[in-house]
């Protein structure tokens, strides 16, 4: 084997050994799902709660729509409130009725004022400002009691009323290239497209500070002379790559493992059926692992060269949430993508080096980009690569000696100049 | 047949010139000193021996060969900034640097357990290297830097932060190594090390050699102006014209004499007025040689 591969792969082994050792690797394999876990369990709870135990009043001088208004909102699917309907036409009505919002005994007062001849304006009295959710409700509540009013009173059954307000529920199928149609959740297929790039950008920019912090530790320590006097800088910035890269995807290995074992699971079938079934594609099989190597590589080196740059973790920890801009704005763009994502802005995000990795799986997730924008975005990705680790090995190079003071941008550059 | 050699190298850093036209050579089975004051040019010269940083212009040579990465493998280093891998365990950390100058595991770990039976650490070899105390740590660099058995060892200030019982265990070690025919390369303020050491040294100022070859032949540059006497009585000798300067500790005096000083009769004067014990011409000792070469100048 040639020396330069030997030394290389005997730095990944150490520095892949020591991370999958160490306390930090045990901790963020279990607690990170652990956490995500929670965090949607209790957004799960949550949602199940919300609008249950609320206490409102609907007060209208139509008797019809005020009933046709509380009706709604006790057929909703989340827990039922408690809706009391009052006559307001009483002296002095509206003003204990404010007072029982002030006083908080009840949650919110819906007063609606009808107009003979054109559609009644309403008015919401709450203690609270910040609810919207609520206010949707009331406003869906209040329109679609209206409709059913109003089709009630040409002489519509009131069954036939309550199944127009309802609705028609739309059944999402998925054409596929090869022309098979699937059953498809537009909304689980999201979830899934999300939860796999935050599962990317979370592993790529963990194990990318992983590689800065263990360059600075190692510089703190003062190591890097007597590596240098056997390997060459590159070989030791490339086996730190490795060695951290192989640790992320051992990480993710497990996780795949045991979600694979869960989803088997009886339980998880249960769970994991009808409206909430997700398919995995065997292109996002194999595109999952090149995007997170590909991601990892790039933060990995820019995070490298900044590393060589600092002197203390302090120092670089100012610097990270700026390298890590382009994973934010990759989130910041969902909408975007959700809403057309073979729009120009949508396509120039998942060509665009930092930000491919997330967006290219949150298109995935809305429709399969055809196969020449992958191709742009891989070969594009690379080019990037390569050009970051011409500069960051050049930082590596000289910084990596350089201890005492933070180098200044005309330092930087004379660094890039001396090697 | 010379196992290193500068021919003059220069370095510049920045305005700055670090090394200028340096040029040296170390013989198989030779210690050298490599001396000179703080930022004198000596761990850039090192650095430049080891390939860490590239000469500006000159040529090295290892092993009579141009300089190439694959002669490092014969080579041990040790430089100023120590440093190792912390969480590390001490027995892991030395088959990583053996392998990584080529050895195999078995023959790594064999090695590293007998180096560190021979310096009296071999109950560390299963701690963290964070656990163990300086004066250990600085053993087990040592034990780094010599374990793939190298024909040339560099070492930048060897015996900084050691106590004495070390520093005389690491002198021994060097000198049977020495003994094994491997060329030893190191810096150091300590001058009683070097003159009890070194066979050759190379004294460097502002990046230039001023001062270099075998220590006898240098020391014989210097006429024997150095007198010791050792007396009870007057002291009055002390204020002879023939001397340059004294330093009087109570029976004890150590003279240095003036150009062409006249021993002989400082001798007589001093018997005159005092019972003389011992009176020794000697030849200047290498700290003196030292100061003298780079003026006021050294803060060593």
């Amino acid at each position: 084997m040639p020396e330069h591969l030997r030394n290389m792969l005997l730095i990944a082994r150490r520095e892949y050994l020591e991370q999958i050792r160490g306390r930090a690797f045990r901790m963020s394999t279990i607690g990170l799902p652990a956490l995500f876990a929670a965090i949607l369990g209790v957004a799960w709870l949550a949602s199940q709660g919300m609008g249950g135990n609320k206490h409102y009043v609907v007060a209208c001088q139509d008797p019809a729509l005020a009933n046709a208004v509380r009706d709604q909102l006790l057929g909703q699917k989340e827990k039922k409130p408690t809706v009391d309907v009052i006559d307001p036409t009483a002296p002095g009505a509206r003003e204990s009725l404010t007072r029982l919002a002030q006083s908080k005994s009840v949650d919110g007062v819906l007063i609606i004022h009808t107009h003979l001849g054109g559609l009644p304006t309403a008015s919401y009295y709450s203690s609270s400002s910040g609810d919207f959710i609520t206010a949707a409700k009331l406003s869906e509540a209040l329109n679609n009691g209206l409709v059913d009013e109003d089709l009630t009173t040409k002489g519509t059954t009131q069954a036939d009323a309550d199944a127009i307000v309802k609705g028609v529920t739309i059944a999402t199928f998925l054409v596929k290239k090869d022309g098979s149609i699937v059953k498809s959740n537009a909304e689980a297929t999201f979830w899934k497209g999300y939860v796999m790039a935050i599962l990317l950008s979370m592993t790529t920019l963990i194990y990318g500070m992983n590689v800065a912090r263990s360059i600075i530790q190692e510089k703190t320590s003062r190591i890097f002379e007597v590596m240098l006097a056997t390997v060459k800088p590159s070989d030791m910035l490339a086996g730190k790559l490795i060695g951290a890269g192989s640790v992320g995807l051992t990480q993710i290995l497990i996780w795949v493992v045991a979600g694979a074992v869960l989803v088997a699971s009886p339980l998880a079938a249960a769970i994991l059926t009808g409206q909430y079934a997700v398919h995995f594609s065997l292109a996002e099989g194999i595109l999952f692992p090149v995007y997170f190597v590909l991601g990892f590589l790039l933060y990995s080196s820019l995070f490298a060269g900044l590393a060589a740059t600092c002197e203390t973790e302090q120092e670089l920890q100012m610097y990270m949430p700026l390298a890590a801009a382009p994973t934010w704005l990759s989130f910041a763009l969902i909408v975007v993508i959700m809403n057309d994502s073979n729009s120009v802005w949508a396509i120039a995000a998942s060509l665009f080096p930092p930000t491919a990795p997330i967006i290219m799986f949150l298109r995935m997730a809305a429709e399969m980009p055809p196969a020449w924008q992958f191709a742009a975005s891989i070969a594009l990705m690379i080019i990037s690569i390569w050009a970051i680790l011409w500069i960051s090995s050049r930082l590596y190079r000289v910084g990596i000696l350089m201890y005492g003071k933070r180098a200044t941008l005309p330092e930087l550059v004379r660094w890039l100049r001396y090697s | 047949m010379p196992v290193v050699q500068l021919a003059g190298v220069t370095k510049t850093y920045e305005n700055k010139v670090a090394v200028r036209d340096l040029s040296l050579s170390i013989e198989a089975g030779q210690m050298f000193g490599l001396l000179g004051p703080n930022g004198a040019g000596k761990t850039s010269s090192i650095r430049m021996m080891m390939g860490i940083t590239l000469p500006d212009s000159g040529r090295i040579e290892l092993f009579e060969k141009p300089f190439a990465r694959k002669s490092l493998e014969r080579v041990g280093y040790l430089p100023e900034e120590r440093g190792l891998y912390k969480k590390m365990k001490v027995l892991d950390q030395l088959i990583f640097f053996g392998e990584l100058h080529g050895l195999a595991d078995g023959d790594a770990r064999k090695r590293a357990t007998d180096w560190a039976a021979r310096l009296d650490i071999a109950e560390s070899l299963d701690k963290k290297t964070e656990e163990l105390s300086k004066g250990m740590q600085q053993k087990i660099q040592f034990i780094g830097t010599v374990l793939h058995s190298p024909k040339l060892i560099v070492m930048d200030e060897p015996f900084s932060g050691l106590d004495p019982v070390n520093a005389v265990l690491l002198e021994r070690t060097l000198l049977e190594l020495k003994e094994e025919g491997s060329a030893i390369l190191f810096s150091t303020h300590r001058m009683d090390q070097v003159e009890k050491l070194c066979d050759s040294i190379c004294l460097i100022n502002n990046g230039q050699a001023v001062l270099s070859g075998r220590m006898r032949e240098i020391k014989s540059r210097y006429e024997r102006n150095h007198v010791i006497v050792e007396f009870e009585g007057s002291a009055d000798f002390l204020k002879s014209s023939e001397i340059a300067e004294a330093k009087n500790f109570s029976g004890h005096a150590e003279i240095r004499l003036k150009e062409h000083g006249d021993a002989q009769k400082l001798l007589h004067e001093a018997a005159a007025g005092a019972r003389i014990y011992r009176f020794e011409l000697v030849e200047p000792s290498l700290e003196e040689i030292f100061i003298r070469t780079v003026g006021g100048k050294a803060d060593a």
